[in-house]
């Protein structure tokens, strides 16, 4: 009796591979025509492998949990010669991927010959595990899509018919026809800037790490001002001091040099209207707290009004971004471009602490500090220390 | 009636000498004997005292001819072989070519070149000129690659004021025939769109088109629609439609019989990069000869020049880029 493969079908377009849920049948168990054989699941839908016809379960060659490429062998079922006939077997090579001989524009077909099933890598990949994606781009793309001023992340999510999997210029028109369907809206062009500036900057391997600080200290001498500064500001200022006292923490790697800092001018994070603004206050670390406080007030305002001016933006070393204002309490945020570090602020909230001398948890107001940085710059370590020299700093408010 | 290339280039000559009294044929062994290709066979019958016996000397033969068309006349220079030419270089390229721009006086004349190779012709029986000729600013330089094109390019290179030089191809004056001769052509200096299609576009001139055509044939057992573009004159060369037809399929092979250095092919890309690099979806590519003296054993000859499989090769690669 002939063997007929049970093959994991094309569970949709970009599907590459799916994960076994469960199996139906037990080996020798006999089947009808389209009853579902196994369920497998993509990281979309929960969808069932069906018998093309009736037959007795031969082999089940899937393990469940097991994530499998669309086309390979999943079992065998022990079918009649006539659905044997019927169904071409006997005219092919066992197992060929049900996948039409198509005609490519850059003949990805001719590059696979030889290759017929993708390896399962991670289970439920969405994408086509070998696909090259927008990782090269012919003078043509480019051409075409300076013409349309795309970028390459505009394109992350097509994946590419052509040689080497990559994307040809017939996946960009039809990619860009399908978004027609969509419901369209100009971007502004703050948010245009914005997202200029975050994919210029994620062009580098950035990492960050965290650090939680108790307020407390921070908290109560702010009560006792008259002029008060917000956590921010506080923060800002500790890291002025921070750099000051190890500046190359702040450089920038330039080829096989670090560019150090010129001045510890810090930057702060304020939301505009879509997008964000980052006034600097230049030479931070020059000036005691009780003096940039007005600096500070004034700066947002200009920056919440879009009237920031040109010399009080830009070239600063760091960023000091409050997330916490948005009830966040931990945050990987990304550096400007032209900087290595970025210093941000979770909401603070009181927690169990517990007190060695008391030999009790005793409430403490704490927030988690995050600083995103440049892994080319430094390293975990170096970035750390920076952290907690920064959080040693906040504990003694007065000298701020 | 079954006309041949060759055939196809003694009608032509037969018409302009029957149709314009200025045209005469110099050349060497072209009167009684009819040529060294019998492309001027019983001519000299026909047309007494045009059909002109020339001594062994190239040089002679365009400096004559020069002298001639000067004085009104539109004479024809036939060359044994494209090889041979180089001895009358001197006459082509520094009378011939400046003339008009030295003294305002049109320098009419046709040198037609039996070029290219053919089993067992050797180095000096086989090469291809219109590289060397193309260079020299003056000339026209035109390479006919089907029967049709050889007769009515060689009628307009006879009509035109200035020197051509006609690249007839040795392998197609037998092999190549049609059923009859057309009364229009293509405009001066178009290039043709032999074979249409979108995968990928082969730039060919002369035997190298069918080659070419041979290949796209091959490929497009693969699914793949190869357009064929057919300069029919090297120079002036019509970059608009190289450029027109890289734009649809965004990858370039150029294939000449020519060696790579300094050819056809490396100006056509050179003018694709320069003019439509944004068109291109890989490195454009180039096959040529081999860069050696023609070889005589025709096996040899086989691997020597680029072939429908050769170009097939070429083309799988380009595809793949």
């Amino acid at each position: 009796m002939p063997l007929l493969p049970i093959i994991m079908p094309q569970l949709g377009e970009s599907i590459a591979e799916a994960t076994i849920v469960s199996a139906a049948f037990s080996v020798g168990d006999r089947v009808e025509a389209d009853t579902d054989l196994l369920e497998v699941e993509t990281n979309k839908a929960v969808m069932a492998v069906t018998a093309p016809c009736g037959g007795i379960l031969k082999e089940l060659s899937a393990v469940i949990g097991e994530s499998y490429a669309v086309g390979a062998t999943l079992g065998y079922l022990e079918i009649s010669e006539e659905d044997a006939e019927r169904l071409g077997l006997n005219d092919a090579p066992p197992a060929p991927v049900e996948q039409p001989k198509k005609k490519q524009n850059s003949g990805g077909d001719t590059s696979q010959a030889g290759k017929k099933t993708v390896k399962p890598t991670v289970s439920g990949l969405p994408v086509p595990a070998h696909a090259g994606g927008a990782t090269f781009l012919s003078p043509r793309m480019k051409a075409r899509m300076a013409e349309l001023g795309l970028h390459a992340a505009d394109l992350a999510g097509v994946a590419g018919s052509g040689a080497g999997g990559r994307v040809t210029i017939d996946d960009l028109e039809r990619f860009l026809q399908d978004l027609e369907r969509n419901t369209i809206s100009p971007a502004s062009s703050m948010r245009v800037a914005v997202a200029d500036a975050m994919r210029r900057s994620w062009t580098r391997p950035l990492a960050t790490v965290v650090l939680p600080v108790q307020l407390d200290i921070l908290l109560a001498h702010r009560k006792q001002q008259t002029v008060k500064a917000g956590p921010a500001l506080y923060a800002l200022r500790a890291l002025s001091i921070a750099l000051s006292e190890m500046p190359a923490t702040a450089g920038r790697l330039i080829g096989d040099r670090v560019i150090h800092p010129r001045s510890v001018d810090i930057g702060f994070a304020v939301e505009a209207e879509d997008g964000v603004l980052v006034p600097v206050i230049r030479h931070a670390d020059q000036f005691p707290l009780v003096d940039l406080v007005e600096r500070y007030n004034r700066l947002v305002e200009l920056a919440r009004a879009r009237r920031l001016p040109g010399s009080d933006t830009g070239g600063s070393i760091a960023t000091i971004t409050n997330y916490g204002v948005f009830g966040l309490t931990m945050a990987t945020p990304i550096p400007l471009p032209e900087q290595t570090l970025l210093l941000g602020i979770g909401a603070g909230k009181i927690t169990p602490s517990w007190d060695a001398d008391k030999k009790e948890f005793v409430p403490v107001t704490e927030a988690q500090f995050t600083l995103s940085f440049d892994h080319r710059v430094l390293d975990g370590g170096a970035a750390g220390r920076l952290l907690q020299r920064v959080s040693q700093l906040l504990g003694t408010p007065e000298k701020l | 009636m079954s006309i041949t290339y060759l055939e196809a280039i003694r009608l032509a000559q037969q018409r302009v000498l029957a149709e314009d009294p200025r045209v005469f044929i110099y050349g060497q062994d072209i009167g009684g004997f009819g040529g060294a290709f019998k492309a001027t066979k019983n001519l000299a019958k026909e047309f007494p005292g045009r059909v002109l016996d020339a001594p062994i000397s190239e040089d002679a033969m365009v400096g004559m001819a020069i002298g001639a068309a000067v004085e009104g006349m539109r004479p024809i220079v036939e060359m044994q072989f494209a090889d041979f030419s180089t001895c009358g270089l001197n006459q082509i390229v520094n009378q011939a070519a400046t003339l008009h721009y030295r003294t305002g006086t049109p320098c009419p004349l046709v040198v037609r070149l039996p070029s290219g190779g053919t089993p067992g012709g050797g180095p000096f029986h086989s090469q291809s000129m219109e590289a060397l000729y193309a260079h020299y600013p003056g000339l026209v330089v035109m390479t006919p690659a089907t029967v049709e094109d050889a007769y009515t390019m060689l009628l307009e290179a006879v009509a035109l004021d200035d020197p051509v030089i006609f690249c007839e191809h040795k392998f197609l004056y037998y092999h190549l025939k049609a059923e009859k001769l057309p009364e229009e052509a293509l405009p001066f200096g178009k290039a043709r769109i032999t074979r249409p299609g979108r995968d990928a576009t082969v730039v060919a001139y002369s035997a190298m088109v069918h080659e070419a055509l041979a290949a796209a044939e091959e490929l497009s057992q693969d699914g793949y629609d190869i357009e064929v573009v057919d300069l029919r004159t090297v120079k002036p060369i019509d970059t608009d439609t190289i450029l027109a037809s890289v734009a649809r399929t965004g990858r370039l092979l150029v294939v000449s019989e020519d060696w790579p250095w300094g050819g056809v092919a490396a100006e056509v890309i050179t003018r694709v990069a320069a003019e439509g690099f944004g068109l291109l979806d890989a490195p454009p590519q180039r096959l040529n000869a081999r860069e050696t003296p023609v070889p005589y054993h025709p096996a040899l000859w086989g691997t020597h020049r680029p072939t429908a499989s050769s170009v097939a090769n070429s083309l799988r690669q380009l595809l793949e880029l």
